[in-house]
């Protein structure tokens, strides 16, 4: 399904981790679902506040999908009780809400990150990643993807051998798109992360640096690395189609 | 003085009512006393006149005519008195006449006879010359004889006439200093019950969406602007109510899209990964999602907006230097520039220190130089300026692109609004970037306008508050020691 995780060559599963949903929205839920269980994740879904809680007390999850508004029993709720039981598993927190007081708040409560719907699957994805560190994510310096190396301590780039000279946020965006090879990230994730929050609504920014980066990554060779996906963002990988 | 003012025009017209019915009440008077006066004299006269005919009835047939003429010196003595008498016989010729008076008020031989017969008992004036007047009474007397005479009696009418010369002076005089009193004791008057009015107006004038909850102080005067404040400041309290509905209905609605937008997005960009997707299926779910995109960003910039308007948004307060934000912000925008090959400079003196949210502030640069770089076509140039004006900040983004027509101008700053519908959604902006610009400079106490020549470019220029210049010093003195 999410094919991306056949192209992560750093992918490199050791147990499948358990992760419990607590969502009420049932579609919103199903593709969430759907898309962690296409990379190997085993997930468990609760619709409201109560079944959420019986869940935690029957299995040990190793990460908690939590949407704030919930029937029943309120995510905050949730939260606090999970931080109450002295249980240390990770909370990502999804919510329609996005103020800023909210936020700290929350992040005071124990949550460990926080997505704004609407949000990219895929970057629900590096979230979770993230925060189960342990495993999938590429903690050594050299990145590579195909004949291209890059170098994390000395920030050079090699292709097939050659120096290629980047400017400092060619190279971010670059680093971005190669330690997650094979993900596609949106221009909204990219900002993100490669510029910052200002710049968001911006998208074209991204247009141009990646024509910049092509022009010197793609260009002089034969295997094109970096692909637009439309509508969804860009990706590197070696793979020729995308 | 503004003379469509409520102020003068109720003083000029209590002034010009008072002066009117002055005027009016003067010249009622001035009437009354002119009859009076010349009544009285005329009624001295006539009885001057019946006494002599009398005496004519008695002694012209008893003593003789001349006999008369010696009663009437001898009991009257008109020259004496300033007065006139004259006996006419009836062909004319005179029996009697006064000889001239003390004073020489007038020549009693001058006076023109009556044309006989006279009526009995008429009055007349007789013009002396220099306005001067004298009132003659003449009556007839028929003698058993048959013979007749004419008796008249006269006085000169100075002392009337002075005594209403008087009244008339005291009248004239009076006038300017009535109306005079009236406006000065009716602007004193109008002045406080328009300082009130004045107070009310200042504070309204202060009430912007930006602090509805502000209300109109009230004074406990029993009065209509009490009245006044309070019918207005229920009118501040529905406005904010209208307000507070239309923007939390923002925050709801952009709320309750994302929900949706989560799960559209979610489905299809799980779809565009399929590996088994036909490419042109493939094209068609990649633009759905586009679209999708550009819906979550005008939710974004909705949600964004009306959580500055509502003053949500207001959480990281910092002291930073404009200045460096705006270069720093232009050398990221550089490529941007560069790749429509325009030339981006900045221009900021160091040390434009303000209070604010960094990033909130950022995105003002962000969202003025993309607007700048749109507009503007290839080839062309944009200059970002930052200097400290008076006590305040201002950055300016001038570009020398396209321009913005003159009907646009005032509505560029409103929502969704475009001047160009076709060309600008294409360029894939929501039409938010410049009212997210306002809401962010007016959450910081500041402003932004927009100035332009169509085809020679556009300016826009952002004023915030300097920030306090103590900490400065101090961290001037800081840096040289």
């Amino acid at each position: 399904m999410w094919r991306s995780a056949r192209f992560n060559p750093s992918v490199v599963y050791i147990s499948i981790m358990r992760l419990l949903l607590i969502e009420d929205e049932r579609k919103v839920a199903d593709f969430v679902a759907r898309g962690l269980r296409a990379e190997r994740f085993a997930v468990d879904v609760a619709a409201d506040g109560p079944a959420a809680l019986q869940m935690l007390a029957a299995c040990a999850y190793d990460l908690i999908i939590l949407d704030l508004m919930l029937p029943g029993l309120s995510g905050s709720e949730i939260l606090k009780r999970i931080r109450r039981d002295r249980n240390e598993v990770p909370v990502l927190i999804l919510t329609a809400r996005d103020a800023m007081a909210e936020k700290v708040a929350h992040f005071e409560a124990g949550a460990d990150d926080y997505l704004t719907k609407p949000f990219a699957f895929a970057e629900l994805l590096v979230r979770v990643k993230a925060l189960l560190r342990r495993g999938p994510v590429n903690r050594s310096s050299l990145l590579l993807v195909g004949d291209l190396e890059l170098d994390r301590l000395t920030q050079q780039v090699k292709r097939a051998g050659k120096r290629i000279e980047l400017t400092a946020k060619e190279y971010a965006l670059l680093e971005y798109l190669v330690a997650n090879a094979g993900r596609v990230f949106s221009r909204t994730m990219i900002i993100e992360h490669v510029w910052d929050q200002s710049f968001e609504g911006l998208t074209n920014i991204v247009d141009v640096y990646v024509r910049h980066l092509r022009a010197k990554v793609d260009d002089p060779f034969p295997i094109k690395l970096i692909h637009t996906v439309r509508g969804v963002g860009y990706s590197v990988s070696d793979s020729p189609d995308t | 003085m503004n003379t469509r003012s409520l102020r003068f025009q109720l003083i000029a017209w209590y002034a010009g009512l008072l002066a009117g019915c002055f005027a009016l009440i003067g010249a009622a008077t001035y009437l009354v006393l002119q009859t009076s006066l010349v009544g009285a004299l005329k009624e001295n006269q006539l009885r001057r006149v019946r006494q002599i005919c009398q005496l004519v009835l008695e002694e012209a047939p008893r003593d003789g005519e001349g006999r008369v003429s010696e009663q009437i010196e001898a009991r009257y003595a008109p020259g004496l008195n300033d007065r006139f008498v004259r006996v006419t016989r009836s062909d004319g010729s005179v029996l009697y006449r006064s000889g001239p008076p003390k004073g020489r008020a007038f020549d009693p031989a001058e006076l023109p006879a009556l044309v006989w017969p006279a009526r009995s008992e008429t009055a007349r004036q007789v013009a002396l010359g220099a306005g001067r007047k004298m009132l003659v009474i003449a009556r007839d007397v028929q003698m058993p004889g048959g013979a007749s005479y004419l008796v008249e009696a006269g006085a000169p009418m100075d002392e009337v006439q002075a005594h209403l010369r008087q009244w008339l002076i005291f009248l004239l005089a009076g006038l300017p200093v009535v109306a005079l009193v009236a406006i000065g004791g009716g602007s004193f008057l109008m002045k406080r019950a328009f300082l009130a009015v004045d107070k009310i107006a200042a504070s309204a004038e202060r009430i912007s969406s930006q602090n509805l909850s502000e209300r109109l102080p009230i004074a406990q005067s029993g009065d209509e602007l009490e009245r006044l404040s309070i019918a207005l400041n229920h009118m501040v309290d529905r406005l904010d109510q209208a307000f507070q509905y239309s923007r939390r209905f923002v925050a709801d609605a952009s709320h309750e899209l994302r929900t949706p937008l989560t799960v559209l997005r979610g489905e299809l960009e799980s779809f565009v990964q399929e590996p088994q997707m036909p490419p042109e299926w493939r094209e068609r779910l990649g633009s759905a999602l586009e679209e999708v995109e550009r819906l979550a960003s005008i939710v974004e910039g909705l949600f964004a907006i009306s959580r500055l308007d509502t003053g949500e948004a207001q959480a990281e307060w910092v002291r930073f230097d404009l200045a460096q934000l705006a270069a720093s912000t232009a050398d990221q925008m550089y490529l941007l520039a560069e790749d429509k090959r325009i030339e981006l400079t900045c221009a900021a003196s160091k040390g434009v220190w303000i209070n604010g949210d960094r990033a909130r502030l950022k995105q003002v640069v962000v969202n003025l130089l993309d607007n700048a770089i749109k507009y503007t076509p290839e080839g062309g140039a944009v200059m970002v300026t930052v200097s400290a004006i008076d006590s305040k900040a201002v950055l300016e983004v001038a570009d020398n692109g396209v321009g913005i027509p003159r009907e646009s101008l005032p509505r560029i700053f409103d929502r969704f609004f475009r001047v160009d519908k076709a060309r600008s959604r294409e360029q894939g902006g929501a039409g938010l970037g410049l009212s997210i610009v306002k809401s962010i400079c007016a959450a910081h106490h500041g402003r932004v306008e927009a100035s332009s020549a169509p085809g020679q470019g556009s300016r826009f220029r952002v004023e915030l508050p300097l920030a306090a210049p103590s900490m400065n010093n101090q961290k001037q003195y800081d840096h040289e020691h």
